[in-house]
């Protein structure tokens, strides 16, 4: 319903930036999770998945970096939060809710799930928060096969004395 | 007197309604009387989300403001505080299209602020 601009409207309202798809930045970046503590580093990860670390963040676009983490297994977990906090799942049966320890994740098959789980759980539900946690790829162990993308390394636990804590 | 028939101006209402609800889903894009409550239920939406996306772009604004100036160690909070102990009366947006399209101006009004903060400690 917008009509002819006028040419003769004094006042010049310029539009807000906004991004496009397909069309912001993407770089790589790199974490080390090796005894860094579990929920702050999903949170910062989170952040940057989403594009929220830049000006150029537009909410309706993924603009967020793809970050990839190595040494998934090593996470750490403060308190007793690695056998006492379960993550829940419900099956869809009647009295199908199930849980799995951090613990019992780290020490099976898929130790990078808990990572993978943590950081799911702190992006939006819906088809762009599932998209940007497409740009998180986790691995246990120091090979990650994303070397032609050269990601920055980022020293997450010289960030914040909190962020690996020794005990 | 000329006779009157019903239907035409009838057709008339709904065509102008059925023209609005295009592209909505299922029979709510053919059918008046579904289009109908869709159509003033979408009038309603616009009418309150055109105030409220004033204030949605300025929280947006300060997202932006707020990423840009923690690239520099800085927060939000502090970056406005700033800004208005130096007298600088750019308003968010203007703040948040600097950060995202011209990042050196953005440095300079940065370090500016960072300088006067400096001092007033």
């Amino acid at each position: 319903m917008a009509g002819k601009t006028s040419l003769s409207k004094r006042s010049v309202q310029t539009k807000s930036f906004a991004a496009k798809h397909g069309e912001a930045e993407k770089n790589w970046v790199l974490f080390d999770a090796e005894g860094v503590i579990l929920g702050r580093l999903a949170a910062v990860v989170a952040t940057i998945l989403r594009g929220k670390n830049k000006p150029t963040y537009t909410p309706s676009v993924d603009c967020g970096d793809n970050v990839i983490i190595i040494n998934a297994e090593k996470v750490a977990l403060t308190g007793k939060k690695a056998t006492d906090k379960p993550f829940y799942y419900h099956t869809g049966h009647p009295g199908g809710i199930k849980a799995r320890t951090p613990a019992a994740i780290l020490a099976g098959k898929y130790p990078e799930r808990v990572i993978e789980k943590a950081v799911e759980r702190m992006l939006p539900e819906g088809t762009l928060g599932r998209r940007q946690l497409g740009n998180l790829k986790v691995y246990a162990g120091t090979e990650h096969p994303h070397a032609a993308q050269t990601p920055k390394a980022i020293d997450f636990a010289a960030a914040n004395s909190k962020n690996k804590r020794t005990k | 007197m000329a006779r009157v028939k019903r239907g035409v101006t009838t057709h008339a209402r709904h065509k102008e309604i059925i023209k609005l609800a295009s592209g909505y889903r299922g029979r709510a894009s053919t059918c008046f009387r579904v289009a109908i409550e869709k159509v003033e239920k979408a009038l309603r939406y616009a009418y309150r989300d055109r105030k409220a996306k004033k204030r949605e772009m300025r929280a947006l604004w300060i997202m932006r403001i707020n990423a840009g100036v923690r690239e520099y160690g800085l927060t939000y909070a502090r970056f406005i505080n700033g800004l208005k102990l130096l007298g600088i009366e750019l308003d968010r947006k203007q703040l948040s299209d600097l950060a995202a399209t011209e990042p050196t101006a953005f440095k300079a009004l940065v370090d500016q602020v960072k300088t006067k903060l400096s001092k007033a400690a």
